[in-house]
């Protein structure tokens, strides 16, 4: 335990001093104003008397629809580029634990190669799980403040976000254990994420797409790599209370990542520094 | 039991493989080492000798291709068996975000000190190495020493009973170099088996017990300071007034000859050269200043071994 926590704290520390992250917070911040101050509303009796965003008014709302209908756009926006923004953020802590010189004395120390990556892994995904938790709940208590609603589902996107972040993240890990570059482990999560959207449409390549290989080839990665795209989708159904047709986008992505994370346990285990 | 050797090899070998074309290069070959516990230990070896990858490999940072490395009779391969040993690798980077308490805290916890312990040994080291105001400094500012000080003070917070140290003077000035060697002696009273990996062969001389030379990945020669450096040869002094003939009899079988202040120096391989020497000198009546046992210098011995 006690070296379980310094491992995250170290996590913590250099993911402070790399100006990325107060930069992530800093664009989150500004996000959450921006929401803060472009937002109108004025409840009369339960009731949207006025609903301002950008200058434009609506009367007449039903305030439980406008929220969840807000809170679902929000959580979509969170969802996408919180997410983008923290892997751009992430991507540089695994490499740079590699660098020689730095590695050769973390494993001389009595813990062993699975400790040490899995610390890591797991102070990254604290570290942005609190940086999406800050943002989602100060979202969250603007709107509650402005409309009276409480949505306890919108901070479900917390839970969601930091799961299909941790999938993601084993992706970043395996590339930078692999290849010890942060570019290529950025790139290749980001690939992934926008893969996933074209993935996804794979009832729509089953009507347009003429040979059968590709069929099965576009559903057979659509089944095997992390569903980024229906995870996102999932977050907006829960958020505004629409039933979920299946969980398989939750549960696959995640084995998805648990293979990618033993995978990169694997290698560390039996790489030479 | 205890075990009697602090480190131990046995047929310790690695061979590199290129990750595309597959050749191979051996860096350490079926190396067997014992090193006791309490001694201080030398490795030397030219450049690419195979010593920096013998140290990872003791502390299963390079894995073997062949043969084992044991920690007091445990595989190194196991964490815990990691326990007892300090380390101060060569080139270090420790991360710059860090302030010199800062990464104290964080290698002490890793060797597994308690938070409480850590509290009290920090200022203690701090003050030791000479860094009492600077712990609060980020190590970006730290000077190459000051890194090296700070770095040693990382391989002996959680008190190791084996220290192993790569180049621990790399970069440090005499004054620092002499302060660590202190530091050092002050751990060797106390029982700590030191193991250095070194250029600095005075270095090694003046400090290391045992010392083992590392050629080509192999183990070129091995045992006490003391043994390899005895046994050179004798020298025998003679004032410079002696004629031509004997002084020329005398260099046609010693290996040196040097003349100083008014004295001749003859160096004899042998014991038995030395007083045919002397013979020679008392019949032609000439005087003998002195006969007195060489020995060689760890550098002499190196140079020997790694060219001869």
């Amino acid at each position: 335990m006690l070296i379980t926590a310094a491992l995250i704290r170290d996590t913590f520390r250099e993911a402070m001093a790399r100006k990325i992250f107060l930069a992530l917070i800093l664009v989150e911040t500004m996000y959450v104003l921006f929401f803060l101050f472009i937002l109108k509303i004025d409840i009369v009796e339960g009731t949207v008397a006025t609903f301002t965003v950008f200058g434009k008014t609506s009367h007449g709302m039903d305030v439980n629809r406008l929220v969840s209908e807000a809170l679902g756009a929000v959580a979509s926006f969170l969802y996408t580029f919180g997410m983008a923004l923290a892997v751009f953020a992430s991507a540089g802590l695994i490499p740079s634990v590699l660098e020689p010189g730095r590695i050769e004395l973390l494993l001389s120390k009595p813990v062993s190669r699975h400790h040490i990556l899995l610390g890591r892994y797991l102070g990254n995904l604290l570290v942005v799980g609190l940086i999406i938790a800050y943002m989602i709940v100060a979202v969250w208590a603007i709107l509650g403040a402005k409309t009276g609603i409480w949505a306890a589902s919108f901070l479900t996107t917390i839970l969601t976000t930091v799961s299909a972040f941790g999938i993601l993240l084993a992706v970043v890990v395996f590339m930078g254990v692999l290849w010890e570059s942060t570019a290529v482990s950025t790139l290749v999560a980001i690939a992934l994420m926008i893969i996933s959207v074209i993935l996804a449409q794979w009832e729509w390549a089953y009507r347009v797409l003429s040979s059968e290989w590709a069929r099965h080839l576009w559903k057979g990665l659509y089944y095997v790599l992390p569903k980024i795209f229906d995870l996102g989708s999932m977050t907006r159904a829960i958020v505004m209370h629409k039933p979920i047709e299946s969980w398989m986008p939750l549960w696959s992505s995640g084995l998805f990542a648990a293979v990618v994370l033993g995978a990169s346990l694997y290698m560390f285990s039996k790489r030479d520094f | 039991m205890p075990a009697d050797f602090a480190i131990e090899t046995a047929g310790l070998t690695k061979i590199f493989r290129s990750r595309w074309s597959r050749k191979e290069f051996c860096a350490v070959d079926g190396v067997s080492l014992q090193v006791p516990r309490g001694t201080t230990f030398g490795l030397l070896g030219p450049n690419g000798a195979g010593k920096t990858t013998f140290v990872k490999m003791l502390l299963s940072v390079v894995h073997p291709t062949a043969g084992q490395a044991l920690i007091y009779s445990r595989d190194s391969s196991v964490p815990e068996s990691r326990r007892p040993i300090g380390y101060l690798p060569e080139n270090h980077r420790f991360p710059t975000y860090f302030t010199g308490a800062g990464m104290l805290d964080f290698y002490a916890a890793l060797s597994g000190v308690s938070a409480g312990d850590r509290a009290r040994r920090i200022p203690e080291l701090l003050e030791l190495l000479g860094l009492a105001d600077w712990g609060d400094v980020r190590l970006a500012k730290y000077s190459k020493g000051m890194l090296q000080r700070i770095g040693l003070a990382q391989a002996i917070i959680h008190q190791p009973s084996i220290l192993i140290l790569d180049e621990p003077s790399d970069g440090v000035d005499p004054v620092g170099r002499r302060h660590i060697r202190d530091i050092l002696h002050g751990l060797e009273e106390k029982g700590t088996t030191i193991f250095i990996n070194s250029h600095l062969l005075v270095e090694v001389e003046l400090f290391c017990r045992d010392v083992a030379i590392l050629h080509r990945g192999k183990v070129a020669r091995t045992g006490s300071v003391k043994e390899l450096t005895m046994g050179k040869g004798y020298k025998v002094s003679a004032p410079g007034e002696m004629s031509d003939n004997v002084r020329s009899a005398l260099g046609a079988f010693a290996s040196g000859v040097a003349a100083r202040d008014g004295v001749v120096d003859f160096q004899f391989g042998t014991r038995e050269e030395a007083n045919r020497a002397i013979d020679l000198l008392r019949a032609e009546k000439c005087e003998v200043e002195s006969m007195i046992p060489t020995t060689s210098t760890l550098e002499e011995v190196f140079i020997a071994t790694v060219e001869g």
